[in-house]
């Protein structure tokens, strides 16, 4: 069975002027489709850098081993393959949400959508989308602050719209880093009870945490340290 | 699809895209108006230059082109000339109608034209140089309502295109600077006052008892004549817009002033012979002189051209006359052929020279503005390239990205060179009438409005103070100080004329926008713009998303 994500001896060296700074020194691990995994370790341990390769919005070494997605090794894509990586195959939900200020919920909610078609499709689609977007923001519990400004949303809203973001374009698998890490136990509940459900529709979940309790609801945990991946 | 959407959000949803706006329509208005004005000026000075002399001049010294009918007839006939008109150039002595204090005549050194004005007409635009005429509609409209010239009575008067009075006594046409009692005013215009000082009560150099001219005749081996005297009637008065010109220039009929310089045809006597009469033996003729001919060239043929042509048709001219038989006068080999520009490079080359110091100086104008613009719109896109990281995260492609910010800064900068290009063409089309605003005290309305808004300025600081709201505080602080410089500059004003009409050698300013530069400079606000958005868009558009999206 291939694996739906596959990180393999993956290196990852950041340069800071002359000092080079090894994050992931030979990191390894693979995701299952339908899989739910969280991903473990100390603050700075490089959690989040993993991810980001995983999401394909960083590059590893240039001697690193590949990071594959159904196989197909991502450092291989061009640019057109790469956008289209990032837009449908995965979602991602950011530790500082990262929403756009200038937008409301529903425009951000719908932004990955909106980047995937063309103007003749969405003048053909336009309510269709809206609608979607809308249904699945309500299913965030959002529907009452749809023609708001990211800055007027609390912080638990503004992952819920961040999480509504990442999955629009029903990707495959959703990487999600620290979703409930500024959150309260309540909230953050809240948030990983909507992403359960996901997962249990057949989305493919790897979140980033440093809180056991959020861990121990994934089916497999992997733990971070000295830029290697301990299973 | 997403493009639009964000290019209309970051246009509408900050204060920036105003700025912006405000600055490329600001820098673009500036450049255009520096420019226009400059340019147009020295335009001015040269256009003046070919509408006082022609586009080509034959010229020689004092003792004269013989012949010259027939040269203008070789001339006129040339495909590349139009019209040749004759002139001779001499100086004299001008004694004006009107005393000095002490009870003598005021007497001026003038340059005498001797001109025959329908030729002259046909190669200058001399007759609208003409003060005393009856103004064009258009000319009327622009006159003050008291302006004489709108006085049929003086009109009728206005007899200067003839060079002659009603009753054939010889005529002077003067220009309007030689009389000290035509007094240019700070708007340009002249008021024209009596000796006693009275306002204009129907007095003006045509109307007076006429003026004695001077001359001194040369004969062609270089010693002086006699002085001839004459009195003229004046005519008219002419305003080239040519200070130096207005000050000194006095036209006569060129026959009048042939004759006095004995540059008239006139029979050769020998010096022994007797005829049958016992007077002295006419022996041959002296052709009438002209020490000028001025040309004009036909449409489309460069002054250089016609002047190459007047050139070769003057050799030809010469082989001829060499061929004729019996000629007791010969015409001189060899005549000064110049282009206008040549013939008035002592006035033309400073101002070349400043054009030259000018364009330097508008490219560094052009310069900074443009690095201006192109500043606001790096720190305009600059502050976006963590919304960059997010869109590129979430697929959107470089082209898509960098699109958005191609709309953002071709909109702001077409937006602002429009408004940039109204704006100098409203600043620079009134622009004489702010420079006479200038040119007096400020109204006291505006005076009182002033203060008044000054007491308004501080009590809202006061009340900023009070209420502890520190941006309302320093912003009225520092508008109250602003208040008070203008208030201040107001009072004080009195008055100041910029615009020297006897600097500047024009009475007005020049109000024509230069169409080529408000095209160029439109277009390069617009590309400065569109560079600037795009460039540092282009980056981070580049950088992986991860790192945009770390920016802060
Ligand atoms: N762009 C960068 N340049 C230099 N160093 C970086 C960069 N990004 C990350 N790092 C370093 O890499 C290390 C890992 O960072 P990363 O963000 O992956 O940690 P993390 O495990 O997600 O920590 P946290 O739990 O605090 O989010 C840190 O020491 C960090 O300083
Ligand atoms: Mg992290």
């Amino acid at each position: 069975m291939t694996m739906l994500l596959a990180a393999e001896h993956v290196k990852k060296t950041y340069r800071l002027g002359k000092v080079a700074v090894p994050v992931l020194r030979d990191a390894s691990m693979t995701v299952a489709e339908g899989e739910w995994v969280s991903i473990v370790g100390s603050s700075g341990s490089g959690k989040s850098t993993l991810l980001h390769l995983l999401g394909g919005l960083d590059r590893p070494d240039a001697d690193s081993g590949p990071i594959r997605f159904n196989g197909a090794d991502l450092r291989a894509f061009g640019p057109a393959r790469q956008n289209h990586y990032r837009n449908r195959d995965v979602g991602f939900v950011f530790q500082f949400y990262h929403l756009l200020p200038e937008l409301t919920v529903l425009e951000n909610a719908m932004l990955p959508a909106l980047v995937g078609l063309s103007r003749l499709r969405w003048l053909g689609e336009r309510s269709a989308l809206r609608d979607r977007t809308a249904e699945l923001l309500k299913t965030c519990g959002l529907s009452h602050r749809l023609g708001h400004r990211p800055a007027e949303l609390s912080g638990g809203e503004r992952q819920r719209v961040a999480i509504a973001r990442a999955l629009i374009n029903e990707p495959k698998v959703l990487l999600a880093d620290e979703p409930t890490g500024n959150l309260d136990v309540r909230t953050g509940s809240g948030i990983l009870d909507l992403l359960a459900e996901r997962q249990a529709a057949g989305l493919t979940l790897v979140m980033v945490t440093h809180d056991e309790s959020v861990a121990a609801r994934a089916h497999r945990r992997v733990r971070i340290a000295d830029g290697a991946v301990e299973h | 699809m997403y493009a639009p959407l964000l290019a209309n959000r970051y246009l509408t949803s900050r204060i920036i895209p105003f700025i912006a706006v405000a600055a490329v329509a600001l820098c673009v208005a500036l450049v255009i108006i520096v420019v226009s004005v400059m340019s147009g000026f020295l335009d001015m000075v040269r256009e003046s230059g070919k509408t006082l002399i022609g586009d080509v001049v034959v010229s020689r010294d004092i003792t004269g082109i013989p012949y010259y009918e027939e040269l203008i007839r070789d001339i006129e006939a040339l495909p590349e000339a139009e019209a040749a008109s004759p002139i001779i150039e001499t100086y004299g002595l001008l004694q004006m109608p009107y005393g000095t204090s002490d009870g003598g005549s005021s007497i001026e050194t003038v340059q005498v034209w001797g001109i025959d004005p329908a030729t002259l007409d046909r190669v200058t635009e001399y007759r609208g140089k003409l003060y005393w005429a009856k103004p064009t509609d258009e000319a009327a409209r622009t006159m003050l309502p008291d302006d004489p010239r709108l006085d049929p009575m003086y009109q009728r008067q206005a007899e200067g295109f003839a060079l002659a009075t009603a009753e054939g006594q010889p005529g002077l046409v003067t220009g309007i600077e030689i009389s000290p009692f035509n007094r240019r005013t700070t708007d340009g215009s002249y008021r024209t006052e009596s000796p006693l000082g009275k306002q204009d009560a129907g007095f003006f150099l045509p109307n007076t008892s006429g003026a004695t001219l001077t001359l001194v005749p040369v004969t062609d081996r270089g010693s002086l004549g006699g002085e001839k005297k004459r009195r003229f009637a004046i005519v008219n008065e002419f305003q080239s817009g040519v200070y130096q010109i207005d000050a000194q220039r006095v036209l006569a009929p060129i026959a009048v002033v042939q004759e006095m310089l004995r540059l008239d045809r006139a029979p050769i006597v020998s010096p022994d012979e007797l005829d049958e009469n016992g007077r002295p033996k006419v022996v041959g003729e002296s052709p009438a002189r002209a020490t000028t001919i001025v040309v004009k060239a036909a449409a489309g043929v460069s002054p250089a051209r016609l002047r190459d042509a007047v050139n070769a048709c003057y050799s030809q001219f010469v082989d001829r006359k060499l061929g004729e038989r019996g000629l007791r006068v010969l015409p001189p080999p060899m005549v000064s052929v110049a282009t206008w520009e040549e013939r008035l490079a002592d006035l033309i080359g400073p101002v070349q020279k400043e054009r030259e110091m000018m364009r330097i100086l508008f490219s560094i104008v052009y310069v900074v503005c443009a690095a201006l613009v192109l500043a606001i719109f790096w720190a305009i896109v600059q502050e976006k390239t963590r919304d960059i990281g997010i869109l590129r995260a979430v697929g959107a492609s470089r082209v898509g990205v960098l699109w958005i910010f191609l709309r953002y800064g071709l909109l702001i900068g077409v937006v602002g060179s429009m408004l940039g290009v109204l704006l100098a063409w409203g600043i620079v089309a009134r622009l004489n009438d702010i420079h006479d605003l200038l040119g007096m005290p400020a109204a006291t309305w505006l005076k009182v409005l002033a203060w008044v808004a000054c007491a308004g300025g501080l009590a809202l600081t006061v009340r900023g103070l009070v209420r502890a709201s520190a941006l309302h505080t320093v912003f009225w602080f520092f508008a109250t100080v602003a208040l008070v410089a203008i208030g201040v500059a107001l009072t004080l004003h009195r008055g100041f004329l910029v615009w020297d009409p006897s600097v500047y050698y024009f009475s007005r300013i020049p109000t024509r926008i230069d169409l080529f530069t408000a095209t160029t400079t439109m277009v390069g606000g617009i590309v400065f713009s569109v560079i600037g958005a795009a460039i540092p868009a282009a980056r981070a558009a580049d950088t992986d998303p991860v790192k945009s999206l770390r920016y802060e």
